[in-house]
């Protein structure tokens, strides 16, 4: 990648301008994916080789991990020269800030999923409120 | 293994998977708008190899209905494991993304969060699922108080609450 890493926030506005773009578009796609940021330049490679102590050392590292978030807008083969491609990496301490924002900015930016039917929930709540309105007329023709 | 039914399943199978391997699994998400019906480059219904006569009894698709599908898949290249999750749910993303992020942590090589009842049940889009996970996580040995909420619950939530029980006994 040319352009390096993004800082979390510069990545959410990309993000969202991505998403924006495919909103206008009104077709196309968004790939994220998330996966272990293994080969930074303080995690050192001999520290996950498996030894015959611990078979298994890449499963209980000392330190935690950073993980990478990257996005595209999936151009591949003719449209290549379009594609935009953002990654950012977010610390292990990190993780319950940026996926809250994260989870916010999907929210905005998937508005082409199916909206939730809430016409057959406010026939509901209007045939309650009806009976509860005669309930309260009654309680008040019976008081007077 | 290719789609599964519920996020709850999902999040349970990748949550192993993860588990398991942690260094190399990676989950991606595909967020998919295709092309409008009155498009040449829609996608087009393949005739069914059974029937052989084209039935007709399908309503042409509404221009204005909502096309676009997020598709969550955790794949590890290393055991060739594949899990996906598809859905057209608007009420489901927000629920979806944080699920991402509890699994973020054994990809970090963090713990587990412990008590994931509540955290799920928060962001349950459906009433139901947060309350099926709530009443199946009630000890099952305890009697009397705790069944009149476990059972609404399970009617409500069946599917999750199956998962989680097999969860459990592993």
């Amino acid at each position: 990648m040319s352009a390096g890493h993004l800082s979390n926030d510069d990545f959410f506005l990309r993000l969202s301008e991505l998403f924006d773009e495919r909103r206008q578009k009104d077709h196309g796609s968004i790939h994220l994916t998330q996966k272990r940021m293994g080969y930074g330049e303080d995690t050192s490679v001999e520290a996950s080789e498996p030894t015959v102590a611990q078979p298994f050392s890449d499963l209980n590292p000392s330190n935690p991990f950073p993980i990478i978030i990257r996005a595209t807008n999936g151009k591949s083969k003719d449209h290549r020269g379009k594609k935009i491609k953002l990654s950012t990496i977010v610390d292990a301490g990190a993780l319950d800030g940026f996926f809250a924002k994260y989870a916010e900015i999907c929210k905005l930016g998937m508005s082409g999923l199916k909206k939730r039917d809430r016409s057959k929930q406010k026939e509901k709540l209007k045939a309650k409120k009806k009976k509860q309105g005669i309930s309260v007329a009654a309680t008040e023709v019976k008081k007077t | 293994m290719p789609y599964l039914d519920t996020a709850q399943s999902w999040l349970t199978q990748s949550t192993l998977l993860l588990q398991a391997r942690p260094a190399t699994t990676r989950i991606s998400s595909k967020y998919t708008i295709t092309h409008p019906p009155a498009s040449p480059k829609a996608p087009k219904k393949r005739p069914s190899k059974f029937s052989k006569e084209p039935t007709e009894s399908t309503p042409a698709p509404d221009p204005n209905a909502p096309r676009a599908t997020l598709t969550l898949k955790t794949f590890d290249p290393v055991s060739g494991a594949t899990l996906k999750y598809s859905t057209n749910k608007a009420a489901e993303v927000s629920r979806l993304i944080q699920i991402l992020g509890r699994l973020a942590r054994p990809m970090c090589g963090l713990p587990e969060v412990k008590d994931d009842v509540p955290v799920l049940g928060a962001g349950g889009a459906v009433e139901g699922e947060g309350s099926g996970a709530g009443g199946v996580g009630t000890p099952v040995v305890e009697g009397a108080p705790a069944a009149a909420g476990g059972k609404t619950g399970q009617q409500q939530g069946g599917g999750a609450g199956g998962k989680k029980k097999k969860k459990g006994k592993k």
